[in-house]
């Protein structure tokens, strides 16, 4: 029986992590299926969404490992790290504690990835603005500093979700156009998947380094 | 194969390295509970249906010998062990313990997720287990089947 012929060109693997409560199955639930989970019960373990997006003309398909918070997983849920080519790392904007969290899942995230592996920060909850515990200055500075992407987001009115995991794909993508990530090297979180033969795909005409987004 | 919750699987050294702990911890008579929990967590993503069958019994061991007032630590022994046994194929089984989850916890997500996946993977290995037999009349067996086992599991 032969496999059905791929609908996208490439698989970037991608984790969500972050304290207990800061909406990170929110996100993931909102980014695959475009709805918010109103009363959203504590994961157990990990969860795992996909969606295929076009990036530059190529489709590519992210598997999202959606890691639980809560501290009783964390011995396990680590060894999800390894081989992420995205890292979604969430905070809840009306939690300063979250915040605070950050340098240590920042920390776990250098330790268990490669140093290909893109790190998007991602600060949920911008809806409740009357409720708002870090300011967006001090997030994006902290960002600027250890290099990391970052946007406030809300999985409740979807403001700036797609915009994360997007992004997270383009830089992704961006890195093996200029080398950095190398397709080759076992743990790089993406896998290639060459066009059936016989069937043409646009891409296969394009030059490599005609990206422009 | 595409890869999601039912086929993924836990790398060697880490469940080498959950096993260790257990035995040691085993050894000294100061086995932890959250100890056996991460080894069984490791052995149902295994891909040897031994190491499934092992994490299974230790989930179940778990289970039965948790505090009664503990409802977030049975909600994911409840989940693991339908996960191990949608792994080994033991579907009914593993329905049922998807069953008993929604049964206290209705509206959650990832249950209902898993419960799609493995009635989807009853499916596909049923019509797989069709094309295998051949033969008209055998399908048509097949399919009577499995929609009995599937009727069977939705009334209870």
């Amino acid at each position: 029986m032969s496999a059905p012929p791929y609908s996208y060109s490439y698989i970037f693997k991608y984790i969500i992590i972050g304290d207990m409560g800061v909406g990170k199955s929110c996100l993931l639930h909102q980014f695959t299926e475009k709805k918010f989970m109103s009363d959203c019960p504590h994961t157990i373990g990990v969860e795992f969404g996909t969606r295929i997006i076009e990036v530059c003309g190529q489709q590519i398909k992210l598997q999202i490992w959606d890691t639980a918070g809560q501290e009783r997983f964390r011995a396990v849920t680590r060894s999800y790290y390894r081989g992420a080519a995205g890292a979604l790392m969430v905070y809840d904007t009306t939690r300063r504690s979250t915040y605070n969290h950050l340098s240590s899942w920042l920390t776990d995230t250098r330790n268990l990835t490669n140093s290909s592996t893109v790190i998007f920060l991602i600060g949920n909850k911008s809806d409740l603005k009357d409720q708002r515990d870090v300011a967006y200055e001090e997030a994006k500075q902290f960002a600027d500093e250890n290099g990391l992407m970052f946007v406030e987001a809300s999985a409740k009115t979807g403001d700036n979700v797609e915009e994360a995991f997007v992004e997270t794909a383009k830089k992704i993508f961006q890195r093996i156009q200029d080398g950095r990530l190398d397709l080759n090297a076992t743990e790089s979180g993406v896998q290639h998947k060459p066009s059936q033969p016989g069937r043409t795909t646009l891409t296969d005409q394009s030059p490599k380094n005609t990206c422009t987004c | 194969m595409e890869e999601d919750i039912l086929n993924e699987i836990v790398s060697s050294e880490d469940l080498k390295k959950f096993e260790k702990k257990y035995h040691i911890e085993l050894a000294a008579g100061n086995l932890q509970r959250q100890t056996r929990f991460n080894y069984a967590w490791c052995l149902v993503r295994s891909r040897y249906s031994a190491d499934i069958r092992k994490g299974i019994i230790l989930l179940q061991e778990l289970c039965r010998t948790e505090d009664l007032s503990n409802e977030s630590s049975k909600r994911d022994y409840l989940y693991y062990l339908a996960l191990g046994n949608a792994r080994i194929k033991e579907y009914t089984t593993a329905l049922q313990y998807t069953r008993a989850f929604l049964q206290v916890e209705p509206g959650n997500q990832q249950v209902a997720t898993l419960e799609t996946l493995i009635k989807k993977k009853m499916e596909t290995d049923g019509i797989k287990g069709i094309a295998l037999a051949g033969g008209v009349a055998l399908a048509v067996g097949g399919i009577v089947t499995l929609g009995f086992a599937l009727a069977k599991g939705k009334s209870k």
